[in-house]
């Protein structure tokens, strides 16, 4: 999007291994290879996309760069506001303490992220509180102006979370997530617990905090639908490694790697008259505490020549922003998805309705 | 309809379902008047969003409704034949715990959960549980019936059955387990397969594997399969026929052309307009649909959908609620633009 913009966060050569303890005397014998060299980074204001199945290192990534959890090696570079690179990776808990103001996260499960025992005002405010940020009265101005700005009446601060569905359980967790104004914010499958109808509320409440508070976002998804509406960048992972990343047009519609077409091809397209041959892959996503040999995914890849088998390929760039980790990048002609429905959806008339888009209608 | 069971026929019909929760707190109406037929070798899709009483409305045809919910009224007409003709069975009015419907459930109808973990005992070998199925409802011998449930984990694409069948649900990963719930669903060769999201809880390159999986069951055993879902990809890629529902109403049902190219309903409309798809330009707001779904307490009064509606009209649509009416053929809708009662 931006061509020279600065880089907000880089990650290199990311790892996080999980012993595997048996026995008595619980001796390591094995590890998981949770994220395996991972190396990405996410320019300031715009959106890049981890995606893939269910365990594929995505967040365990999100959770290192926020350290939840301590990598076990790489660097996590951040600029932080005042233009600073720290690594992240290797601060100690009172050096990160600074930090986590201007990276915070917005969590997927809105019915078990929120504390049923407070109130909204509680919970948003205490980001601010935990922080000593202003006075009594001004964190109740900054909650009232922050549900506001997610859409819902600044008169619910009062009430406790079971009042609100999950539509607006999920704005209550991005005011708090916005309460210390972050600059970057991990947001980890923030819309798969929620209904098809409400998942576009919270897509587009997303997008427009974006480019009103120039936020950086690290989204992590599973769904290639919902990711196409967010990123400006994606990087699919598989088995803790990145296979493929680039810009979103580019991985839709020519994507490299075999996965990521694989990937494509199984979504399945809200048009019965798309019922096209799909892709579908043989066999289970790779154990990560006993990868296969080569390219991980070639025991499920139809593309496999006798390389793939022995050799690990690495993440190359091929072209300027498309990096691919496939021996077979550049002769491979793969198909991806065009964008051919879009003009064929009927006219978006009066969409958001008589109530004006946001759902704080009613509690 | 006394002749025998034609292929055109449905073989199971639900009229005018109401299921109804009384909890202490009020009635819930989950299921408010379905109706909708069910074709031998044919899928019908039903979809809509959390509370919209898809899946009650699967679990009071098997009769598995959970107190203090229960069937109130309508019925559920399962067709089959009986040497002299066709004879109809209502579900509706068995006892849910007699041994008529113990013997449908199960046997002539299987069910598939969402999640296969927790539907599998955690403490016993899946082999012993589907076994046990087998006996229930067949007359073979241990032998046998563990003979026949290693062809079935075998038919339903599990790799090393005569292994796998003596492993416990927690080995399995979450694609083969869903595998065997099916192969355990297809043990008595049920003539309905009702399948309750049955790959939500999965990754969609497994997603896509379950779903050939079906349909190629489906081909060979020529079942009917019922498929609840909240995925409009899913159903645009498996059903013949789609039942939209809503607040536990039936709001539009038609063949799946027409619900996804000739949508009538207001809701069925913007909810097919809403959804981020894999064909949208990148970085697009989406179409939203206003509002969210009310509480089971907080019923609107008339039509269900009417707050959030685009073309509400005051005065009709919070007055009465509107019935299902023919559009086109085959296709039937619920909403008072389209002629009113």
């Amino acid at each position: 999007m931006m061509g020279s913009a600065e880089r907000l966060l880089d990650v290199k050569g990311l790892q996080k291994f999980f012993p595997i303890r048996r026995g008595i005397l619980q001796r390591e014998v094995g590890r998981v290879r949770a994220v395996d060299n991972v190396n990405f980074y996410v320019e300031k204001g715009e959106t890049l996309s981890l995606v893939g199945e269910s365990g594929c290192g995505k967040t365990t990534t999100s959770r290192c760069i926020l350290r939840a959890i301590s990598p076990t090696a790489g660097e996590i570079l951040f600029r932080t506001g005042d233009g600073t690179v720290v690594d992240v990776a290797t601060l100690s808990k009172p050096q990160l303490r600074p930090l986590r103001r201007q990276m915070q996260m917005i969590f997927q499960d809105p019915f078990s992220s929120l504390n049923p025992r407070r109130t909204l005002l509680d919970i948003v405010a205490e980001p601010l509180v935990a922080n000593n940020v202003g006075t009594r009265q001004e964190q109740l101005d900054r909650v009232a102006e922050l549900l506001r700005l997610v859409g819902l009446r600044p008169e619910y601060m009062r009430r406790y979370p079971h009042a609100f569905s999950g539509g607006q359980r999920q704005r209550i967790g991005i005011a708090r997530a916005l309460a210390l104004n972050p600059s970057l914010i991990v947001a980890d499958e923030p819309v798969s617990a929620l209904d098809v109808s409400v998942q576009a509320q919270i897509l587009n409440l997303m997008l427009a905090l974006q480019s009103q508070l120039d936020l950086t976002y690290l989204f992590v998804a599973h769904d290639l639908s919902v990711v196409k509406h967010v990123s400006d960048r994606i990087a699919v992972m598989y088995v803790g490694q990145i296979v493929e990343m680039a810009g979103t047009q580019q991985l839709f519609t020519a994507p490299k790697h075999p996965y990521t077409e694989a990937l494509l091809s199984a979504v399945p397209k809200p048009d019965p008259r798309l019922r096209t041959q799909r892709i579908v892959l043989e066999g289970e996503v790779a154990d990560s505490a006993n990868p296969p040999s080569g390219c991980y995914f070639h025991p499920r890849c139809r593309y496999a020549v006798d390389v793939c088998r022995t050799e690990t390929p690495r993440l190359e760039e091929i072209q300027p922003g498309h990096f691919v980790s496939c021996h077979r990048a550049n002769e491979l002609c793969l198909k991806g998805v065009g964008e051919s429905r879009s003009s064929g959806r009927p006219p978006v008339g009066r969409t958001t309705g008589p109530r004006g888009g946001a759902d704080g209608g009613g509690a | 309809m006394t002749d025998p069971v034609a292929e055109s026929d449905p073989i199971l019909s639900v009229r005018d379902l109401k299921t109804y929760f009384f909890p202490d707190e009020g009635t819930v109406k989950a299921v408010d008047g379905a109706s909708f037929d069910v074709y031998t070798r044919k899928t019908l899709g039903i979809v809509g969003e959390s509370g919209c009483g898809k899946s009650v409305t699967a679990r009071s045809i098997l009769r598995i409704v959970e107190r203090p919910g229960r069937i109130v009224s309508g019925s559920i007409l399962l067709r089959r034949d009986e040497g002299n003709g066709a004879a109809e069975l209502d579900l509706a009015q068995m006892d849910p715990s007699g041994p008529e419907i113990r013997h449908i459930r199960g046997g002539e109808i299987g069910l598939v959960f969402q999640e296969p973990m927790t539907s599998f005992s955690p403490v016993h070998p899946i082999g012993n549980q589907i076994v046990e199925t087998i006996r229930l409802h067949q007359p073979v011998t241990k032998d046998q019936a563990r003979e026949k449930a290693v062809d079935l984990l075998r038919s339903v694409g599990i790799p090393k059955p005569e292994r796998r069948i003596d492993e416990y649900a927690f080995e399995l990963s979450g694609g083969l387990r869903q595998r065997a719930m099916i192969a355990m669903a297809l043990s008595c060769g049920p003539r309905i397969l009702i399948a309750d999201e049955p790959t939500t809880a999965l990754d969609v390159t497994t997603q896509a594997q379950i779903l050939d999986l079906l349909r190629n069951l489906q081909e060979r055993e020529g079942m009917a399969i019922i498929l609840i879902t909240h995925n409009l990809g899913v159903v645009a890629e498996m059903c013949d026929a789609v039942v939209v529902m809503y607040l536990g109403r039936v709001v539009e049902q038609g063949p799946v052309d027409a619900i996804f190219h000739a949508p009538k309903h207001p809701y069925t409309k913007a909810l097919l307009r809403s959804i981020p798809s894999i064909h949208a330009t990148i970085r697009t707001t989406l179409p939203t649909i206003a509002g969210s779904i009310p509480h089971p307490y907080n019923r609107p009064a008339g039509c269900p959908f009417h707050p959030r509606c685009p073309d509400f009209m005051p005065g009709t649509c919070d007055a009465s609620e509107p019935n299902l009416q023919r559009v086109a053929e085959d296709q039937e809708v619920s909403c008072f633009l389209y002629g009113s009662k």
